[in-house]
């Protein structure tokens, strides 16, 4: 191992896991962009059954978990890799709840039919949810490396003291 | 490292007054300089202006040759150590110390070597992680210098940095600069108004009072030769005695009391026969066994001695620094003797010395 890796090692051992820390938190941004972009196109009383109450609770607990999480990764605890990648999946599922079904489903008032999401709203929402899927697979694997990196460190230079 | 040269130093304010005048000091690489004296005196303020951080109003300073009078503080290659640490409360000890690197946009694998080393030297390699809030007061400081060593500065500033610490803890801090002056072998400008650690710490101490520079020299000339009545007066632990008398005969007249002089002594007061002269006499040099009575009203024991507060001839006070341990009571009569004396001109207030006649 070269000398400079070896300090990029060791700086581990004193610097904070930022780069996780940080694409988490913009994806928490970019889900609140997404949370309130997608009632804004309300057609009738097309949004208003259970998922509604279900998606703000969920909102809730995303941004909970979310930022719990990023702090967790921020001290590079490996635990915390699994949230993100299992919160990322969900963001992608979220896709195809409300988004998808609201961009293929019409409703006629007055015998007039209407779109529920229009096609540049639907893109806008679907790009929210899959960047802020994407920061959290990407803090995911970072921190995955990164703490595997450190936790062998810190075995090899327990190692040498030995 | 690094040579200093203040020429001809003013400081004025805008309200015009000034708070130093004509400071003049040549310091030399790796030497560690004290700045001495009371608050109000000049001493923070002079280092202030050397670190850039006050204007000069007049005079010139120079870093190895080149002049920096109005060279910016970021451009001066000094670094500064505080009282009050200043330090990042949210930061981890690592990042303070690495932090004026950071703001530089160094290479941090670079960072982190000089981090990992002023740690080394300071003892601060297990405190790496923790914030400045978890750490003693002596710690934090030694985060401060660490802060500092980092940077390889030309030149060290310290602005009093031991005064927030307990005494316990500010000797075991002072030795630890010492050692680090020792092994850095760095400029050092040191401020503070305690002349203990002005005389254990000083290369060359300069005293100041009411921004004038009143004497530069090392521990040992200020503590033996100083040049005037407040020199005198300011270093030494207990204070040195004062006390008016005139010259007559080869002897000193005081209020109620008369001191012989020595053939030297003689010599050197020998232009000063018939005038009045201020005498100046260090508790510790005063010895039991002598011809002057001291009416005793306090008995201080401080283990190896014993400070003695009395009167002497007319109520003169008197403090005398006496050998072992000694149990006086409220009224008891010593008789002392001066084992060394030194005299001040009673109009300059300055010392008087054979070679100054």
């Amino acid at each position: 191992m070269t000398e400079e890796r070896t300090i990029k090692l060791d700086r581990l051992r004193y610097t904070k896991n930022t780069a996780s820390s940080r694409l988490v938190y913009l994806a928490i941004l970019l889900d609140v962009f997404f949370f309130v972009s997608i009632y804004k196109s309300d057609v009738g009383s097309y949004y208003y059954n259970i998922l509604i109450g279900a998606s703000i609770l969920y909102n809730l607990i995303f941004m909970l978990a979310a930022f719990l999480a990023s702090e967790g990764v921020k001290n590079y605890k490996k635990g915390y890799t699994w949230l993100l990648m299992a919160l990322g999946a969900i963001q992608v599922a979220r896709i195809f709840i409300i988004p998808v079904q609201a961009h293929a489903a019409t409703i006629t008032i007055k015998k007039v039919s209407y779109q529920v999401m229009e096609n540049s709203q639907f893109i806008r929402v679907t790009l929210y949810l899959a960047l802020s899927a994407l920061c959290l697979f990407a803090a995911a694997v970072i921190n995955l490396q990164k703490s595997n990196a450190l936790a062998s460190h810190i075995a090899s230079l327990e190692g040498q003291k030995a | 490292m690094a040579e200093l040269s203040l020429q001809h130093i003013d400081k004025i304010y805008d309200n015009n007054v000034q708070a130093v005048f004509d400071f003049n000091m040549d310091v030399k690489d790796g030497e560690l300089i004290v700045l001495v004296g009371p608050s109000g005196c000049g001493k923070s303020t002079t280092l202030r202006m050397v670190a850039g951080l006050e204007d000069i109003s007049g005079g010139k300073l120079f870093l190895d040759g080149r002049d920096i009078t109005q060279t910016p503080a970021k451009d001066r290659d000094m670094a500064m150590v505080f009282q009050n640490y200043a330090l990042y409360g949210h930061m981890t000890i690592y990042e303070n110390m690495a932090f004026s690197l950071t703001l530089r946009k160094e290479n941090p694998n670079v960072i982190h070597k000089k981090v990992l080393a002023a740690a080394e030297i300071l003892g601060l390699t297990s405190q790496l992680n923790k914030k400045p809030a978890q750490l003693s007061g002596g710690q934090r400081q030694r985060v401060a210098m660490g802060r500092s060593i980092v940077r390889n500065p030309k030149v060290f500033l310290f602005d009093e940095p031991l005064s927030n610490l307990d005494a316990k803890l500010r000797g075991a801090t002072r030795r630890e600069i010492l050692l680090l002056h020792k092994r850095l072998g760095a400029t050092m400008l040191y401020v503070t108004h305690d002349q203990t650690e002005a005389l254990t710490l000083a290369d060359r101490i300069v005293c100041m009072s009411m921004g004038h520079v009143q004497q530069i020299g090392t521990p040992l000339e200020l503590y033996d030769s100083p040049a005037n009545l407040f020199v005198a007066g300011f270093i030494g632990l207990p204070p040195m005695n004062f006390y008016d008398v005139k010259v007559e005969n080869g002897s000193l007249h005081g209020k109620g009391f008369t001191v012989e002089l020595t053939d030297e002594e003689k010599d050197t007061l020998s232009g000063y026969n018939g005038k009045e002269i201020t005498l100046g006499v260090r508790p510790e040099d005063i010895a039991e066994g002598g011809s002057l009575p001291v009416k005793v009203f306090s008995n201080e024991n401080l283990g190896m001695n014993t400070l003695v507060h009395g009167h002497m001839g007319d109520n003169n006070r008197i403090s005398a620094k006496l050998r072992g341990w000694t149990n006086y009571k409220n009224g008891d009569i010593v008789n002392v003797t001066f084992k060394r004396k030194h005299f001040f001109n009673k109009e300059t207030t300055n010392a008087i010395r054979k070679e100054a006649r």
